[in-house]
């Protein structure tokens, strides 16, 4: 029965999305009383299973929640197996993204309204809790990775959601870029317990219940590991030096900015690290490296945090910070403490992110009433550093940490040039075909700004 | 191999999956590729392909290479001089190695297996070769390209006739090749980031994922071997999606084939535009499709043999998918240009014919045991073979 439960909970977005899916091609558009209702169903489906889960786990003391479908494929001595489970960690995340999933939609209902898009903000937003719950209940690295990838392309689909305007569509070029070039660590990670381990099924390589678990890997190859899913976590998490993607998914819908950026995919990275925090435990090294890029992003952000002039932009520095807080509590060995805080969080941001539209209203209006000035705030830690480094950290704040001309002139120009030059080289292009620019994956969002 | 043809599971395997990929890809196709020249190329290269396949002697396989490539001569083939010298030149590639092969003098099995080699690596376009490619799609009918590159005679080459006559000369050259295919990867994948024509950048994504294929064949296990199989299919079915999709716009519009800027079709293809989206994004592995189980079923054979692929596929892997991305923008997103005439989205012949290799390549993804059970029994036979040769 429980192992129903779970599979049930893990596939229902899945099927409503198949199911749309192949109505669509089949020249079915659905209304939208349709896809909300059947959007609503399917969270009610995730949300009463998490609950029935949830309330077993407590009142059995049972550890966790275990479905295998037995080998997805077997090759030689090569076996998939598609195995599903649900304990202290992957639980409370399945929960609160089956929550918030019938919370986005019910209000999405309104907000997105004879939008253009309403059917594949639906599509998107149900084909990403499968993603989601798939990455948080997987039984291997391996199927994770199937969970995170789907995550991470419907991120970037409803960044260009609006895609009648150029930025959106670039910047989601540039946010996929950013992705991609993260998700190789991750891929490298996975391939390194593989290699140095023999697996990368969780009850292989952990022994014992989250969060009492430990590893039997070698201290070198623990820290190959963890450097690697650092490398992928960091990435999804908008973590240094990925930082400069999460301004720029501001673009999509508030909805879909609310459970991605404030809630779910954005903490998939500390997920991540929390799922393989025996690796940590015995590797000192990737701990202490996991804290110093926690610790330099929550600087960063929340210095820039200070500077930015949207209110959506604002949250998502601020999102940042506390990811990077989160980051160092994982490093330092506190895998409780950073659960509580990144479901917290999680909830939080997503009622910021859902309030803001309607707090600027607001907000407005309050300053109206108050004859034009409701005060200031702020300026209570700043005026403790001298003037000349204040002068300096605005500049730098200004430009966002510089993410993205670094990003640009180390990453993106050299690759773009080297591609250039090696077009160059080849024969039989003609004259008339020398290789053009492409679209470049995003400007930088200074010149918005200053634009 | 006494016998002229053999059917045995290889090769009907083969034979069934290309005559469904060419149905595909005629239904698909549109009318300006389908006049009488056309058709009878696309037959030709069905023929000689099927042919190819279902040979039991080596001079039989190279009478279907061969035949394969007499559409590329046609005079209104719109090829210019190096794709078809470089087709010419593999034909003599193969035909040397045959008769090398046939005079039985083991000195001389280095030099047939090495033109085997050469024959696979100009047929496939891999480095130095892959710029034949890049031309005859900037310039020939990607109909006729499509069912000529997806026929995959290279690699099939390779599987049974290359390695099973020479084992032992296969045991030692085959991580050369390999590592030559990894580069090809890695480099088209680079070059296909700064490419502004999308029927170069569909060329460089085709060789780039294709590579694969032959650097999984270099892995020399079952797990490997039976990974770049599929991964044969990926390619095939999902670049036939891919060129299916970008004619069908193409005979819509002259602006696709040297866009400026984003182009905005999804607004008015919708269907297209997710057909072209689901097959590159299976091309790139996306999970849920057949493409993410074929290539983590090549990460996991490249761990016994070959740890390089297992870090170039990843990396290669990326930078296609933000081609695959870039490509779908410039074509499908942004706002269409209001003097524009209006374009119809897929037709109904269309529309069948391009979800053929979406379902395929999802069912594939679904249920991928099924798809690796017809391929494994051909892996585990060339994996006897190279022990046998230890």
């Amino acid at each position: 029965m429980n192992e129903q439960v779970l599979t049930a909970v893990v596939t229902a977005p899945g099927l409503a999305f198949i199911f749309l899916a192949l109505g669509w091609m089949l020249g079915w558009t659905p209304a939208e009383r349709t896809i909300v209702r059947i959007t609503a169903f399917v969270s009610l489906v995730m949300v009463g299973g998490a609950a029935w889960m949830g309330y077993l786990m407590l009142a059995t003391g049972q550890a966790q929640f275990y479905t295998s479908f037995g080998d997805w494929f077997r090759v030689g001595e090569y076996e998939f197996t598609f195995e599903l489970f649900a304990d202290h960690l992957s639980l409370p995340l399945v929960g609160l993204t089956s929550a918030l999933v019938g919370i986005v939609g019910s209000f999405s209902a309104r907000y997105m309204h004879k939008e253009r898009g309403f059917f594949r903000f639906f599509m998107l937003l149900l084909l990403f809790a499968f993603g989601a719950d798939l990455a948080f209940t997987a039984g291997s690295f391996d199927l994770l990775i199937g969970g995170w990838e789907l995550v991470g392309l419907t991120s970037v689909l409803l960044i260009a959601f609006f895609n009648e305007r150029r930025e959106p569509v670039r910047n989601a070029l540039r946010v996929f870029a950013t992705y991609r070039l993260a998700d190789i660590g991750l891929l490298l990670a996975v391939f390194a317990m593989h290699y140095l381990a023999g697996s990368s099924e969780e009850g292989h390589l952990f022994l014992g219940n989250w969060p009492a678990q430990h590893v039997s890997m070698s201290p070198f190859a623990a820290t190959v590991v963890g450097l690697l899913l650092l490398w992928g976590a960091a990435g999804k998490s908008a973590q240094f030096p990925f930082s400069g993607w999460l301004p720029r998914a501001m673009e999509g819908p508030t909805p879909s900015s609310a459970i991605f950026y404030g809630a779910i995919s954005v903490h998939l990275g500390a997920y991540l690290l929390l799922r393989a925090e025996p690796v940590f435990i015995a590797s000192p090294i990737a701990a202490g490296c996991v804290v110093l890029v926690g610790a330099l992003t929550a600087f960063l952000a929340t210095l820039t945090n200070r500077v930015v002039s949207d209110a959506k932009t604002t949250l998502s520095y601020a999102a940042m910070s506390q990811l990077g807080i989160i980051f160092v509590e994982i490093g330092l060995g506190f895998p409780t403490l950073a659960l509580v805080h990144l479901v917290g969080h999680a909830v939080v941001r997503t009622l910021q992110f859902l309030r803001a539209p309607s707090m600027l209203h607001d907000y407005r209006r309050v300053h109206a009433a108050a004859g034009g000035d409701v005060g200031r705030t702020g300026e209570h830690y700043e005026g403790v550093i001298p003037s000349g480094v204040r002068l300096w950290l605005y500049r730098f704040s200004l430009e966002r940490g510089f993410y993205d001309s670094i990003a640009d002139t180390l990453v993106v120009n050299p690759i773009l040039k080297l591609s250039s030059a090696l077009a160059s080289l080849e024969p039989d292009r003609g004259p008339e075909h020398a290789a053009r620019k492409p679209e470049p994956l995003g400007r930088p969002m200074v010149q918005e700004v200053e634009s | 191999m006494n016998t002229f043809l053999q059917f045995d599971s290889l090769a009907m395997v083969s034979i069934l999956a290309y005559m469904a990929l060419w149905l595909i890809a005629v239904v698909a196709a549109p009318k300006r590729d389908l006049d009488r020249g056309g058709f009878t190329s696309a037959l030709t290269i069905l023929g000689g392909t099927v042919l190819a396949y279902a040979s039991a002697s080596i001079w039989g396989f190279i009478a279907g290479w061969v035949i394969t490539q007499i559409p590329t001569l046609r005079k209104n083939s719109n090829l210019r001089p190096i794709p078809k010298f470089t087709l010419f030149t593999s034909a003599i590639a193969l035909t040397v190695g045959a008769v090398l092969t046939g005079t039985g003098n083991d000195s001389l099995a280095w030099l047939a297996y090495s033109s085997f080699v050469v024959a696979a690596l100009l047929r496939k376009g891999m480095f130095p070769a892959h710029f034949w490619v890049v031309s005859a799609f900037e310039t020939g009918s990607l109909f006729e390209l499509g069912l000529l590159m997806n026929s995959h005679l290279g690699a099939y080459l390779m599987v049974r006739f290359a390695v099973p006559l020479l084992p032992a000369n296969a045991l030692e050259a085959l991580p050369l090749a390999g590592v030559l295919t990894l580069f090809t990867s890695v480099y088209a994948a680079v070059r296909a980031l700064a490419e502004g024509k999308p029927r170069r950048v569909l060329a460089l994504l085709c060789v780039s994922q294709a590579s694969f294929i032959l650097a999984g064949l270099e892995n020399r296990n079952v797990e490997g071997i039976t990974g770049a199989l599929v991964q044969l299919w990926v390619v095939a079915f999902a670049t036939t999606g891919l060129l299916g999709v970008y004619s069908a716009l193409e005979v819509r519009s002259g602006e696709v084939e040297s866009p400026r800027g984003f182009l905005g079709y999804g607004s008015v293809t919708p269907r297209l535009a997710v057909f072209f989206a689901a097959c590159g994004l299976a091309l790139v592995g996306l999970p849920g499709t057949l493409g993410f189980a074929s290539e983590d079923l090549l990460f996991h054979g490249a761990l016994e043999t070959h740890p390089f692929l297992g870090i170039a596929l990843p990396l290669a892997t990326a930078l296609n998918a933000i081609t695959v991305l870039r490509l779908f923008a410039t074509l499908f997103l942004g706002r269409r240009a209001a003097q524009c005439p209006q374009v119809p989205d897929a037709r109904p012949r269309e529309r069948w014919a391009l979800a053929a290799p979406v379902v395929f390549l999802v069912a594939g993804g679904i249920f991928p045991g099924v798809f690796f059970a017809l391929r494994s029994p051909a892996a585990e036979r060339l994996v006897e073979l190279l022990s046998g040769a230890l």
